[in-house]
């Protein structure tokens, strides 16, 4: 590997002071005498890592964990307190969209003044104008200053600035996490072009989905100290693998804490939910996995013509399935005042995801609720090595015409 | 490799190189962006504009020569009229505590830019003081007035013009480093600056005459001011400005002239230093 590294960051680190008081006048500083008190707290310490050109470095990590101020060392805007950064090429930070633009003016007249800031000239920006604006879909406001903007064309006209920049060495900062979905797509394509030509990103983001899709290597930052850098697939997973055993550990605590009061309408109430996988109870489940939910209840008489129901929703409200018993089979039938109902999937198809259930009891003759017990109760579902993408497998699978011969390998 | 969920789409071309240029073209690229931005966001705010910045000397001018010439009965160096000699001053010295003024604020009032944003920061400064001075140059118009209505002479002296106006600029540029830089960490000093530059205002001979302080050159507190009327670089740029603008002649006093230079050039390097050693916990701070 004779090519030299496009960035270069050795042994970095970076403390920031913590004022308990903080004396920001000259008139308070002479009469406290001084700056302030504070804390020493090291935001990145002792970080190292060359990213070669034409590569893409993913920096992930928990909230406060050093990521963006690693990328805001590397960007110039910090100066570490110890180490260096190297940085050969051209360099863009976009940090935040629309943070160079100036609410008086025009789009177009911040689309010149964004553009100069990021390093770029006029007369690059005259030249591709025109695509920024398309680009944006403002072309009616863009004489408009941009105070009158909603929220989402301020950020579509940053976007668009943004991903005209011509760097050679680019640095993202979880600006892709915003924006509508149709819009974020455009965008993501467009750093897949520069990806394309060779350019050099560092993206920081908390979105793995999006770190796994643009990055060839990952960085993962815990407490101000590299954990793991390395391919994209490995760090992500070490990564996921620590987040989840913390949260299994959580999870696992809210299971605990969380008995079920029985009462509900007419006595009849639910007094145990439990999620049941390959080795026995548990939170966490692998796509694939045996999985079965074990309800028990508790009624004063024995139940007739009772219907259960169950409801997976995932975090973010998708309804994965909602199942209830058959009516047909019971609505004559006399169920023991207390049992165990069960709901078992042999192969869970469910893709990753935070899932919550819905449990419910209700009388077939009216329709009318037991109980019901809303979105209780988290499980986790996590597909590794899948290449699948979505709420559940269909059952699916692909039909392609025979191979000719195999491929000649390179 | 992850599958990619939507980036399959296969990319036609891509975005178009920017030509190559160097640092120096790109900071001046960004310098011209940033004096434009600065200049326009001083005539928006205001109904009359550019016609303001015209006015707000005139009438200051009116004042004082009611004030100085005709209730104090000051007489002007070559018996130029009052009018002539006060405008210039204050058009030179509205251009450097313009300058000062802003390029204090330069820095914290940009604090959304200095914190996301990676550039030369120096440039904020720079362009508030170059701002500064393009309102100056649009202001000289004023003096078409006076030389028809005085009859003041036209002459070679006026080749001179551009290094009177480039003194005060590498001035205002040095003092205004430092400040930038100081207004960071202590954001009283734009109070205090406004109170300063009045209180150096008077300690220059622009509303005045120069011989006025010779004049009264006695007691402590006399002598006092005349050593700072001595050493004040401003002092010497107005004066040589006076004798070229409103007399038509050669500086009068060169060595002052070379002083005013040096000195504004030891505060832009101390203020370049000053800055660029601060700037590394600008982020930190602003």
């Amino acid at each position: 590997m004779g090519a030299p590294s496009a960035i270069e960051v050795r042994g970095v680190r970076k403390r920031f002071r913590i004022y308990h008081q903080r004396n920001q006048t000259l008139k308070q500083t002479l009469v406290n005498r001084g700056r302030g008190s504070y804390e020493e707290f090291w935001a990145v310490r002792d970080v190292s890592c060359t990213i070669p050109p034409g590569s893409t470095l993913g920096i992930i990590g928990a909230n406060g964990s050093g990521k963006s101020t690693l990328l805001k060392c590397i960007a110039g805007i910090l100066v570490p307190d110890a180490g260096s950064v190297k940085v050969r090429g051209r360099l863009a930070a976009l940090l935040e969209i629309g943070s160079g633009f100036h609410p008086e003016y025009s789009g177009r007249e911040n689309i010149y003044l964004n553009g100069a800031l990021l390093g770029l000239p006029r007369r690059y920006i005259q030249s591709v104008f025109a695509e920024i604006v398309a680009f944006s879909e403002l072309e009616r406001f863009i004489d408009n200053p941009v105070k009158t903007y909603s929220s989402g064309q301020y950020m579509r006209l940053g976007f668009s600035v943004a991903v005209h920049l011509d760097p050679d060495v680019l640095l993202i900062d979880e600006v892709l996490a915003v924006g509508d979905q149709a819009f974020q797509r455009r965008c993501l394509d467009r750093i897949d072009q520069l990806k394309a030509q060779g350019r050099t990103i560092v993206f920081v983001s908390h979105g793995l989905g999006a770190v796994r899709d643009l990055c060839d290597t990952a960085l993962w930052m815990d407490h101000g100290v590299a954990r793991a850098l390395g391919p994209t697939e490995r760090v992500v997973g070490e990564y996921i693998a620590k987040v989840n055993q913390m949260e299994a550990a959580r999870l696992e605590q809210e299971m605990t804490s969380h008995p079920i009061l029985p009462g509900g309408r007419a006595g009849v109430g639910i007094t145990e939910i439990s999620y049941v996988g390959r080795d026995g109870p548990t939170a966490l489940f692998e796509t694939g996995d045996p999985f079965e939910l074990r309800i028990a209840y508790t009624a004063p008489v024995p139940l007739e013509g009772a219907r259960f129901y169950v409801s997976f929703v995932r975090e973010d409200g998708v309804v994965a399935l909602t199942v209830p018993t058959d009516d047909r089979l019971l609505h004559d039938k006399v169920l023991p005042a207390q049992g165990m109902a069960r709901l078992v999937i042999p192969r869970l198809p469910l893709l990753e995801g935070l899932f919550r259930v819905t449990v419910g009891i209700a009388e077939i003759a009216t329709g009318e609720w037991y109980t019901l017990l809303d979105r209780i109760y988290p499980f986790r579902v996590n597909t590794t090595d899948r290449a699948e993408r979505g709420v559940a497998l269909l059952g699916q699978s692909w039909s392609l015409p025979p191979p000719l011969r195999r491929r000649l390998s390179a | 490799m992850a599958t990619k969920e939507f980036l399959a789409v296969p990319s036609v071309g891509g975005p178009a190189r920017v030509p190559p240029s160097g640092a120096l073209a790109r900071n001046r690229e960004l310098l011209t962006e940033l004096v434009r931005r600065d200049v326009k966001a001083r005539y928006r705010g205001s109904a009359l504009g550019v016609l303001w910045s015209l006015l707000n000397p005139l009438l200051f001018m009116a004042v004082y020569t009611v004030v100085f010439s005709v209730l104090l009965a000051a007489v002007y160096p070559g018996g130029v009229p009052a009018a002539a000699y006060i405008l210039t001053g204050l058009l030179v010295w509205n251009f450097f505590s313009q300058a000062v003024s802003f390029a204090t604020s330069s820095v914290l009032s940009n604090s959304g830019l200095v914190r996301k944003v990676a550039f030369p920061w120096v440039l904020l400064t720079v362009s508030s003081v170059t701002a500064a001075l393009v309102n100056y140059v649009i202001s000289l118009v004023l003096l078409i007035p006076i030389y028809i209505i005085f009859h003041l002479p036209v002459g070679l002296p006026m080749l001179l013009l551009p290094v009177l106006v480039v003194i005060p600029y590498v001035l205002a540029l040095g003092v205004g480093l430092l400040l930038a830089a100081g207004n960071v960490f202590f954001r009283d000093l734009e109070h205090l600056v406004q109170v300063g530059l009045l209180v150096w205002l008077y300690l220059t001979p622009i509303v005045y005459p120069p011989n006025l302080v010779a004049q009264h050159d006695h007691g402590l507190g006399g002598h006092v001011f005349s050593l700072f009327f001595k050493f004040n670089p401003m002092t010497w740029v107005i004066g040589a400005m006076e004798n070229v603008v409103t007399r038509g002649l050669w500086p009068i006093h060169w060595h002052g002239l070379v002083y005013a230079a040096f000195v504004a050039a030891v505060l832009l390097a101390l203020g370049i230093v000053v800055f660029q050693r601060a700037r590394r916990r600008f982020a930190e701070e602003v």
